[in-house]
């Protein structure tokens, strides 16, 4: 009979309290995608995964999959804690952010070591970001860029290159979110108006690497019209809404 | 299968936390099969705690009282505030005999993945305390997860040029052994290091 043990690296999205002294965790694996496991004792300050199994954390993961639902988490060693990004209010919040997107838009068991590498790539950066205390995690520019890259991997390409409805190039002058993507005045009844700015910001943070995001110095309008139509893709493509970008 | 009267109960037992199905059906034959005395003591128990016990009007704690007998304790020292998150932390810290001031039970901690805000928590009420009564020193004692470290961090923000804001150490838990610690704890532990006095 094949073991019904195995070994992965995780990435733990979220933790709830279960029972007297254990935590469901919520995490996106290596070789599984999206898997929800129990911590047993966790809470309890002798146990033996201590803070290893904070949201946030890169870990390797001995799992039991046992005849229910949850697994059970046998073993963990840290890979990186990312507690840099965890101990700071503003870089927790754009970590959140980034965290929220992987559990609405990758909740299938089904590995996807690009969405995986992406995660991790986002955690490492989150880390590095500067203080911006009092400035609104949503509309950091890494959080945007990570966002834009998971719908991307997810099969929704905001397209922003021309028209999404006829085709035509630019300019551009709005976002249609049941087209997937920019449109042209003729087509844009309906459309979330944008500047032609932010569509070149979408489509440089779309396709240039999650490191470069903060250096493209985006403005103000760009940022907040840039979030609107990661908001609007997720409302009409997945039917939810993020907690995070609303605080 | 049972009969209507056990289901209610058993419907009502797996609404407690960490309570499934298997558990509350153990449980309610459980109190079938003891004395009628026995099982209403514990019903007798629940109705006496919904009616009597409520919240401290100044820090949230449970108590029969307006205030809490801590809130009421005229040896303590009301200069000094202690943050936790639930009345079971202030328990465990009461059993320290380390503490003499107050305490604020916020109710939980923030977690913006669940939706929990500051208007959620008694925060509101925290920062009034500190105002009216002249409060020296706050310590922050929620948990030390993530979400118990965002609360103490918006909190410390908030509180700066208040009070003095003070945070309970993170480190070995004594009587451990060092091979054993995380990674994460023993970091902290190595960077809240302290002198050894002589």
């Amino acid at each position: 009979m094949a073991s019904r043990t195995y070994r992965t690296e995780a990435f733990v999205l979220r933790s709830l309290r279960l029972g007297e002294a254990d935590r469901v965790l919520h995490l996106y694996t290596l070789a599984r995608g999206r898997i929800g496991a129990v911590a047993k004792g966790i809470r309890r300050t002798r146990s033996r995964f201590g803070a290893r199994l904070e949201p946030l954390s890169h870990v390797e993961l001995l799992l039991h999959q046992g005849s229910g639902e949850l697994q059970t988490v046998t073993g963990a060693e840290l890979i990186h804690s990312h507690h840099a990004a965890r101990e700071h209010p503003y870089r927790l919040g754009v970590g959140l952010v980034g965290l929220e997107a992987m559990l609405r838009l990758f909740p299938e068991q089904e590995g996807n070591p690009r969405a995986f590498s992406a995660l991790g790539r986002f955690l490492d950066l989150t880390d590095e970001l500067e203080d911006r205390s009092g400035a609104r995690p949503a509309l950091d520019p890494l959080a945007l860029a990570f966002q834009l890259k998971l719908l991307w991997l997810s099969g929704y390409l905001p397209h922003v290159r021309s028209c999404a409805e006829c085709g035509a190039g630019p300019p551009l002058v709005g976002y249609l979110p049941r087209a997937g993507g920019a449109v042209c005045r003729a087509c844009a009844a309906d459309a979330i108006p944008l500047a032609p700015r932010t569509l070149v910001g979408i489509d440089a943070l779309l396709r240039r690497p999650l490191v470069e995001a903060v250096a493209l110095a985006l403005g103000e309008r760009e940022v907040r019209e840039t979030l609107r139509v990661i908001v609007s893709s997720y409302e009409y493509h997945g039917g939810f809404r993020l907690r995070t970008l609303s605080a | 299968m049972l009969s209507p009267a056990v289901d209610n109960l058993v419907t009502q037992l797996t609404r407690l936390p960490g309570v499934g199905t298997r558990t509350a059906q153990r449980l309610a034959f459980h109190l079938l099969q003891r004395s009628t005395e026995e099982a209403l003591a514990l019903a007798t128990a629940i109705e006496d705690v919904k009616e009597r016990v409520r919240f401290c009007r100044d820090c949230g704690n449970l108590t029969e009282e307006e205030r809490c007998a801590i809130c009421r304790d005229e040896r303590r020292d009301h200069s000094l505030i202690c943050v936790v998150e639930q009345p079971a932390d202030l328990i465990s810290l009461e059993r320290t005999h380390e503490y003499r001031g107050l305490y604020h039970v916020l109710g939980g901690a923030l977690s913006p993945l669940d939706g929990v805000e500051p208007e959620h928590l008694r925060i509101d009420e925290l920062f009034k305390r500190v105002e009216r009564n002249g409060v020296q020193e706050v310590v922050l004692a929620t948990n030390p997860n993530m979400t118990g470290e965002a609360t103490a961090a918006y909190l410390a923000d908030r509180l700066r040029g208040r009070a003095r804001v003070t945070r309970l150490a993170s480190g070995l838990p004594v009587g451990g052994d060092l091979e054993y610690a995380d990674e994460v704890t023993l970091g902290r532990a190595l960077t809240g290091r302290r002198d050894m006095e002589p």
